[in-house]
């Protein structure tokens, strides 16, 4: 038999009937849920023509929502970037009393409603609300900051729905590898920077790249949080989500579809990004040289 | 250079690891902390080391060379640490592990590439690896790992090693092998460590003086020759090997009493010596090894192996099922908690 250890195929017990249903049942399921949808968003977003498609994206209202769009999602990740790192190496590497607390409130923003998160910052930041009002009220007016109905709301509301992504990724992979490396860091002289940087920041970046990209797309794409704080004023707090309903409500079919490409083509670079990504990975585990052990 | 910790204590939320201990290692030692699991050898490493923090009492000290080192901090301190599972740096090649170490320090006291790269691949020659430089530690087997990561400790030139259940991961041929290298490595670079095991038979190969700890206390130190031959407690008896229990009386009073014998302190005889031995049924016979082990069941007391040379046995001919007569030649009784009195030919 087979000692060289080499992969076998999997054995195939199952008739070819059954095989072939399964497999075509498949791909029809994909076909019409996912890659006809996608097909036709482009197709509509061309039926005018190309000019007319141009014209769509090109438009300023369309130019702005697509800038508040990245400038969202920018902000979001830098944020998220930071609190998930912190929050997931304070619980996976430190045990204090509050931990599993701490980690239900992480999973917060995944179980609750888009639209109640938006709500929740209408409550807290709007005219009537806690912060609305009061020392907190008039610092933010007598300094001019809005943040309802304005880009930090949007912002906001973003950063809340989107804030489990990258702790998620990265507190299962923490605590699996546990603190073994970063005493030994420490014990070899290393400072608290250095230890981080040199050791435990290696050991997750790929987890973190991953959180950021899945962080991100929903960043782009997110619609009910952002709707409810944004109030759609046209060319100021429109994200592309809410630019392409409003265009659609108009019954301007074209011009929505167009922008939605655009969202479309953005979800297609992440998804193009995440799988260079995991190609990567796997081209790392397995290093040059594994021949040499025997 | 030596170590001194005095009064060290540790307790977490719902046990007391470690009560007021007292360590002491003398410069270029080796010396083991053995112990059962849960007898806090390993909390008194960590504390050592800095991982740990003692519970706050003002005549807690723990000093290095003549130096108290509690309140530095772990990076401070300079102590080469070996753990049980390598913790090595995965994404790390073994050079750059052995380095690590190195490239840390504050830039005048880092050494030059060329002076780091020497210091490196002298480590690497030291450990036999050299030509296993450039891999990742998910290439090495077990004992490759343990002494890259022996290799790490030894490059910021520790003031003491101290190691954790070094071998505890490792399968027993490997982990016998690397006793003996531990050993040779020790002779030859003389550093003063501390090493944590469980294993009896590791501690009494490797080490120059053996800490026996159980619940948090120390029950006794000293000498491999010392522990073995003249235990202190019952305890350190029963730990460092297998042992025989007998119930009895001390004749002059009455007192209850409890004979602790080891397998190759009793002997078998087919005829009963007036009074001095036990009755015993073979129940199996195991001479495949260096010594033989015989099993018998009797009814005056536990079931009870005795260990006799090939010689001895090939003259006493017996066989499963007979019934022999098991007789005390050296044994230790303890009559009170803590009192060891060697007892020579007692009956049983």
């Amino acid at each position: 038999m087979t000692s060289s250890g080499r992969p076998t195929e999997p054995r195939q017990t199952e008739p070819a009937w059954m095989r072939n249903l399964f497999i075509g049942a498949s791909v029809a399921f994909v076909g019409l849920l996912i890659l006809l949808p996608v097909i036709s968003v482009f197709t509509e977003a061309f039926r005018k023509g190309f000019s007319f498609y141009l014209a769509s994206i090109s438009d300023p209202l369309a130019m702005s929502a697509l800038r508040l769009t990245l400038i969202t999602a920018a902000v979001t990740l830098a944020a998220n970037l930071v609190f998930g790192l912190a929050a997931s190496w304070l619980i996976a590497k430190f045990s204090f009393p509050g931990r599993n607390v701490l980690l239900s409130l992480i999973d917060l923003p995944f179980a609750v409603s888009p639209v109640v998160s938006g709500l929740v910052f209408v409550l807290l930041f709007g005219a009537q609300g806690w912060f609305g009002q009061g020392r907190i009220g008039d610092f933010l007016s007598r300094h001019g900051i809005q943040i309802i109905f304005s880009t930090p709301g949007v912002i906001l509301a973003t950063i809340f729905v989107t804030f489990p992504f990258i702790a998620r990724e990265l507190i299962p992979l923490m605590q699996e590898q546990g603190a073994d490396e970063e005493e030994a860091a420490v014990l070899l002289g290393a400072s608290g920077w250095q230890t981080f940087r040199r050791v435990t920041l290696p050991n997750i970046r790929w987890a973190l790249v991953y959180g950021v990209v899945l962080a991100n797309a929903r960043a782009m794409g997110e619609f009910g949080a952002v709707s409810v704080v944004s109030g759609h004023i046209r060319g100021r707090t429109n994200t592309l989500p809410l630019h392409v309903e409003i265009l659609y409500n108009e019954y301007n079919f074209s011009a929505a579809f167009a922008v939605a490409s655009l969202l479309a083509l953005l979800a297609l670079v992440t998804l193009v990004a995440k799988a260079a990504l995991e190609w990567r990975i796997r081209a790392e585990e397995r290093p040059a040289g594994m021949e040499d052990i025997a | 250079m030596s170590i001194d910790a005095r009064h060290v204590g540790k307790s977490f939320a719902n046990y007391v690891a470690l009560r007021d201990v007292d360590l002491h290692v003398e410069q270029s030692e080796l010396v083991a902390l053995l112990g059962p699991s849960g007898s806090g050898k390993t909390t008194l490493l960590r504390i050592i080391a800095g991982l740990d923090t003692p519970d706050p009492n003002p005549a807690t000290s723990v000093v290095v060379d003549g130096q108290d080192i509690l309140d530095r901090r772990g990076s401070e301190r300079r102590v080469g640490f070996v753990f049980q599972h390598y913790a090595l740096f995965r994404h790390m090649t073994v050079f750059e592990n052995i380095a690590f170490g190195l490239r840390v320090r504050p830039r005048k006291q880092r050494p030059r590439e060329p002076e780091l790269r020497r210091k490196v691949n002298e480590l690497l020659d030291l450990i036999q690896l050299g030509r296993w430089s450039n891999h990742y530690p998910s290439q090495l087997s077990g004992g490759q790992r343990q002494r890259v990561a022996l290799a790490r400790a030894l490059a910021i030139e520790p003031s003491v090693l101290l190691l954790d259940e070094p071998f505890g991961a490792l399968d027993a041929k490997v982990r016998q092998e690397l006793r003996r290298w531990l050993r040779n490595l020790h002779a030859k670079i003389a550093v003063t460590s501390v090493l944590v095991t469980h294993d009896q038979e590791e501690a009494l190969e490797v080490a120059d003086r053996i800490v026996i700890m159980n619940q948090g206390r120390i029950e006794q130190t000293g000498t491999p020759d010392e522990v073995f031959h003249n235990p202190a407690s019952e305890f350190v008896v029963t730990f460092l090997g297998h042992v025989n229990l007998f119930h009895g009386r001390v004749e002059s009073n009455g007192q209850a009493a409890r004979l602790l014998v080891r397998p190759h302190e009793l002997d078998i005889e087919r005829s009963a010596s007036n009074g001095d031995s036990v009755a015993a049924r073979v129940h199996r016979i195991q001479s495949a090894g260096p010594i033989v082990r015989v099993e018998l069941a009797s009814d005056q007391s536990d079931p009870i192996t005795v260990e006799m040379t090939h010689e001895r046995y090939r003259d006493l001919t017996i066989k499963t099922g007979e019934t022999v007569y098991v007789k005390v030649r050296d044994a230790r009784a303890f009559v009170a908690v803590g009192t060891a009195q060697r007892v020579n030919g007692a009956g049983a």
